[in-house]
């Protein structure tokens, strides 16, 4: 069978999913363009070194409220590659499920102790840490009473390396009716973070999440 | 999709940034790869352009809190990779990526033309990452660029490839030349996009 490009999608129950999709299969690229595809973001990262604990907007502030985690995890090319010193940007709603975000208007509590947005980078063993609040669940869909589950947002960029993805948590009741969850099927399980033993007493839960940047990453470094 | 033959890692899904990407991750010297950094001497290299235009959803309506990344070679034609490392070609003040969040739809982006690599005309490569997607990459080209009636991924497209030529602006505005791109992410007019897990 003649490879075609994937037709993409559409996450059901979720109207910017229908409007935003592209309807047509993705196109192949040609071989003699296939390198110039393959951005290589510039190690140049601008973080602040506290960034890393999200449970408190700087060192010298109170606790935000809600349920404080560390999540650990590894991150990976799909052939085993390190990422070293690729940059993780992270954001997640609070314990109330509100977005610090000029454009989050669904009225949900602020906590002015929570920034919910952090940036932290892995070390040379593609290894990265960060400590944030347990999201909060939120009501994305009230007309039809569709949660979204518990979720924090992920960027991924180094050299060749690029993924956003979102880490979901186990055994939360929204997950099987997400539209994203569904549409990735089995696979949803890879994008869930595992539970283990928080070993510091910083925080009262933690998770590891491994994550394994797939496709393009490929060209350059291996 | 999965070869299980393949001794691969299984990839981590991609999702959707969701409608509230952290304005605050915003970084000024990724919207403009001319800018320099106050009182530090140097340029990028070549002809300044105003790259602009609209992300338009299925019904045409702008499809507000886009994330877009781009990614060209230097006015020579090299691209800033690994494999380029110590090339003469190389623009050390020019690294070929840039990001932007449009917050209405409407985007702008200012750079450098980019040289012809070999065998292709100019482009930038551009990722949109949105509320309600995944990632999905595209190409730009420039009107007029002699390069564009061979170019193989012009051709690929066949009678789309209008859809992917910038329109030149016929102005200037602080000094940079001025193209006119939309991207339309579903529906009539739709933009190509490309596989880059299949390809």
């Amino acid at each position: 069978m003649a490879k075609q490009g994937r037709i993409l999608g559409i996450g059901p129950t979720d109207n910017t999913s229908d409007q935003r999709t592209p309807r047509q299969p993705l196109r192949l690229i040609p071989d003699i363009a296939r390198a110039s595809f393959v951005p290589v973001v510039p190690a140049r990262y601008a973080t602040n070194p506290h960034e890393w604990d999200m449970t408190r907007t700087a060192p010298d502030r109170p606790r935000a409220d809600g349920v404080p985690i560390e999540v650990t995890g590894r991150v990976r090319s799909a052939s085993g590659r390190p990422v070293a010193g690729a940059l993780l940007e992270v954001w997640s709603a609070n314990h109330y499920g509100r977005y610090r975000h000029v454009e989050d208007h669904s009225g949900l509590q602020l906590d002015d102790n929570h920034l919910g947005m952090g940036r932290v980078l892995t070390d040379g063993e593609g290894r990265y840490r960060f400590w944030a609040i347990s999201p909060g669940a939120y009501l994305a869909r009230p007309d039809i009473g569709r949660w979204r589950p518990k979720h924090i947002h992920m960027s991924i960029s180094g050299g060749s390396s690029r993924l956003i993805t979102q880490m979901y948590f186990p055994g939360e009741p929204n997950n099987a009716s997400d539209p994203m969850a569904i549409l990735m099927g089995d696979a949803f399980e890879r994008n869930i973070g595992r539970l283990r033993d928080p070993q510091t007493a910083g925080v009262e839960e933690a998770y590891d999440f491994d994550i394994v940047v797939g496709g393009r990453s490929a060209t350059f470094f291996e | 999709m999965t070869d299980p033959a393949s001794n691969l890692l299984p990839a981590t899904n991609e999702d959707t940034c969701g409608p509230y990407f952290p304005i605050y991750f915003a970084d000024p010297a990724l919207e403009d790869l001319t800018r320099f950094p106050p009182g530090v001497v140097g340029a990028a290299e070549g002809t300044r352009i105003i790259l602009r235009g609209r992300v338009l959803d299925r019904h045409g309506e702008l499809a507000n809190g886009a994330v877009l990344e781009f990614w060209q070679a230097n006015a020579k034609g090299v691209y800033r990779t690994p494999a380029t490392q110590g090339d003469a070609g190389i623009d050390p003040w020019f690294d070929g990526y840039g990001r932007l969040r449009t917050a209405s739809g409407a985007y702008e982006f200012r750079t450098i033309l980019p040289g012809a690599a070999p065998g292709r005309a100019p482009n930038i490569t551009i990722t949109i990452f949105s509320d309600g997607i995944s990632r999905i990459v595209t190409q730009v080209f420039f009107d007029g660029q002699a390069g564009n009636d061979a170019d193989p991924v012009l051709q690929s497209v066949g009678n789309d490839a209008p859809k992917l030529i910038a329109r030149h602006d016929g102005r200037t505005a602080s000094g940079a030349e001025v193209y006119v791109f939309d991207v339309v992410m579903a529906g009539p007019g739709e933009t190509p996009f490309f596989d880059d897990l299949e390809s």
